[in-house]
């Protein structure tokens, strides 16, 4: 009987609290997500959603920025977006029908991983326009694919650690001539950095010594950790982690042992300015957003879009102090090589 | 009558509770409880597809959560179903595509009777008959075991890994199509399994209280001590507890594979198997309240993605709402354990000069 009160007078109470909650005006709801609709607003109707991975937006990689690509759309052109986090695989069709089936124009699939659903649902919708990343899919006339060229910026960032590794008198750089790498998955979206990686190293600085451990997750920051101090501890003095959220464990392993780090996907300089001395970047963000506009201007292309150097889909963030001057401009000088075509970069890992 | 009404009552007490507070914090970071609650709900039972797709989510939640419930009325905490959900998942879609020449009727029982078998080794006898013969406590075993099981299932569709297709994907070749699982609702993800898991249901109802299996194995976890008095083989029912808990998981490995995914892909962070523990303790073990804490975990996930849609909440408030049930249910069962305590130390300062353990009303 005790019980039973104490029970109904917390559900009582907690009612109330609730129906208080009701009568707060929560006017603002429905503009949080399109916030600075102060564009054009003729563009509201283009409705865009956008489906994540399981990875979640909280990646700091390429979920994020998808979205960060969606709202700046949203900002620029008045759209309308919406995000939808997926928590489970199966997840991933019900997401991508619900856009569909609710008049998007454009649902954007973030992630390879969505690959079948894609295909599946693109083909029952055929009136909608889908963009996967990181994926090519090809022969459908609604369906265009996002694939980035990170061998070309890995090489790049590989190409600055060798020399670095060359420095003398760098604080942080010892005399062993390692380099580390932790993976998050053997998938090509990952390999293809590392391969470049392995290259841009081969190019400045022949000699070095490349760890290569593989974390199997995206999402494990103490694996991370743990991975980047085994190889910290087998001589390495700069971690290159490609492994989502695990490699934040990574950068932070790096920092506390006083070695260098490079980000990936985004600018991860951020997350410890003085560790990490570049990131190479992917243009997930700006390859959204291209889309979102070829689609609201009726410039949709099908097939395989691909973003590279060239055009500025991929790239390298700028350099912090560590760097010397005269690695910057010989890294430079290898971009250019890389853009005209005198240098080109193998995605296939050795 | 009464202990009935308890026994309903009470997990749902907890689940309203929790859907309150879920409520509260909806409102206090700015979002409508109303709007929140309706569009979960819509996106979880609104319409033929949305339906379809919560009782489709809840399949691998309830062939899992009757495991796990097996095992629980046997004493047993079987804290592995995911590594034994994706062991059996690799045995069925290795014959789902290596024996294509089959009638798909048969593929497709030879398939569920393989990941049953695989899964009841990989749950069941091993950790069974270490538990039996050598005390080696099952919560370690069979979660060490399930993750042999997930890593090795990683391991198959990775570069050089045994079940990898050639190709762009990290997946392996898809089971023989005329074997799927037909669906029942077209365009949502509803599929015959859902009557597997109903006519599992069943099943363990009847064997756990119509058959003297089912009594033993219950004496055994009420008491073993008094079931070994009783002439019962302990060892044994230990032993096959575990196993009919591993068969059920390895079955919701093999139902998912032929209603769903259709081959091993980079989904290796579904957690059925963890989330059909709470399933299993929300239904307080019985197999039809299994059915329905299922659906209910479901329509949370199937709704919530329907939730971000409309009222943009993120998605991480249905975790906390699944959190604050879990928390509930288990306290539930914290207040008489508290009352007991408050009781006793109340009696026990009015009658101190009672021996220790003395009772009044004895």
């Amino acid at each position: 009987m005790h019980r039973k009160i104490m029970a109904s007078s917390l559900a009582v109470l907690t009612m109330g609290a609730l129906v208080a909650g009701c009568g707060t005006p929560n006017n603002s709801t429905s503009t949080t997500n399109n916030a600075g609709t102060t564009g054009s607003s003729a563009h509201a109707s283009f409705k865009v959603g956008l489906v994540t991975d399981t990875g979640g937006l909280n990646d700091h990689g390429f979920n994020h920025l998808a979205d960060v690509g969606l709202t700046k759309a949203e900002k620029d052109f008045g759209i309308t977006g919406k995000v939808v986090q997926s928590t489970q695989a199966s997840d991933y069709v019900p997401n991508l029908q619900n856009f569909a089936q609710n008049g998007y124009q454009l649902v954007i699939a973030v992630g390879f991983l969505m690959d079948g659903a894609v295909k599946q649902v693109a083909k029952e919708y055929p009136k909608t326009k889908f963009l996967i990343i990181d994926d090519p899919i090809t022969g459908m006339s609604n369906v265009t694919s996002a694939i980035f060229n990170t061998e070309q910026c890995g090489y790049l960032v590989g190409a600055m650690a060798g020399l670095m590794e060359k420095q003398t008198g760098l604080k942080g750089i010892n005399n062993k001539n390692v380099l580390g790498v932790v993976g998050g998955q053997q998938i090509p979206p990952v390999t293809s950095y590392i391969a470049g990686f392995q290259q841009g190293v081969q190019k400045t600085d022949p000699g070095a010594t490349i760890l290569v451990k593989w974390a199997n997750s995206f999402s494990d920051q103490a694996l991370g950790s743990q991975i980047a101090q085994a190889e910290i501890s087998q001589g390495a003095d700069i971690i290159f982690p490609v492994a989502g959220g695990t490699g934040i464990g990574s950068i932070d392993a790096a920092q506390s042992a006083g070695v260098y780090a490079i980000g990936v996907d985004a600018d991860q300089n951020y997350l410890a300015p003085a560790t990490v001395i570049t990131s190479a970047t992917k243009g997930v963000d700006t390859a959204t957003y291209d889309v979102i506009k070829q689609a609201m201007n009726n410039k949709f292309q099908s097939g395989i879009q691909y973003f590279n150097l060239k055009n500025g889909g991929v790239g390298i963030a700028t350099p912090n102090s560590a760097v010397p001057k005269s690695v910057i401009t010989q890294v430079n000088n290898l971009e250019q090589q890389i853009i005209n075509g005198s240098i080109t970069v193998s995605a296939t890992m050795k | 009558m009464k202990s009935v009404w308890r026994a309903i009552g009470t997990p749902v007490l907890a689940s309203l509770i929790a859907i309150i507070i879920g409520g509260i914090i909806a409102a206090a970071i700015g979002y409508n409880p109303l709007q929140v609650y309706g569009s979960l709900i819509s996106g979880a039972f609104g319409g033929a597809i949305p339906l379809g797709n919560t009782l489709a989510g809840s399949v691998p939640l309830i062939l899992a959560g009757l495991g796990i419930a097996v095992a629980f009325r046997a004493g047993l905490f079987n804290i592995g179903a995911e590594g034994q959900y994706w062991i059996a998942t690799v045995a069925a879609v290795w014959i789902g595509y290596h024996f294509k020449g089959m009638p798909g009727f048969l593929h497709l029982i030879f398939m569920l009777v393989v990941a049953m078998v695989v899964g009841g080794l990989w749950g069941g006898i091993i950790p069974g008959l270490l538990k039996a013969y050598r005390g080696a406590h099952e919560v370690i075993t069979t979660m060490m075991l399930s993750y042999i099981g997930i890593l090795f299932a990683q391991y198959c569709i990775e570069p050089g890994g045994p079940m990898l297709e050639k190709g762009y994907q990290p997946q392996s070749p898809a089971v023989a199509q005329n074997a799927w699982l037909g669906s029942i609702i077209p365009n949502s993800q509803l599929t015959w399994g859902f009557a597997i898991a109903i006519v599992a249901a069943v099943v363990v109802w009847w064997i756990l209280f119509h058959t003297t299996f089912g009594f033993q194995l219950r004496a055994v976890g009420s008491n073993q001590f008094a079931a070994r008095y009783a002439g019962m083989n302990v060892p044994l029912y230990t032993v096959l507890a575990l196993g009919f808990s591993g068969v059920l998981a390895g079955l919701a490995g093999a139902v998912q594979m032929l209603s769903q995914d259709h081959r091993l892909t980079q989904s290796f962070s579904s957690g059925y198997g963890y989330t059909a523990i709470v399933v299993a303790l929300l239904a307080r073990n019985n197999p039809f309240g299994v059915i329905l804490a299922g659906i209910f975990f479901s329509a949370l996930s199937t709704g919530s993605q329907n939730m971000q849609l409309v009222s943009g909440i993120p998605q991480s408030l249905t975790d906390v709402l699944t959190g604050l049930i879990i928390f509930f249910v288990a306290a539930e069962r914290l207040i008489p354990m508290a009352l007991t305590w408050y009781r006793r130390r109340k009696s026990g300062r009015l009658q101190v000069s009672l021996p220790e353990g003395g009772r009044t009303d004895g």
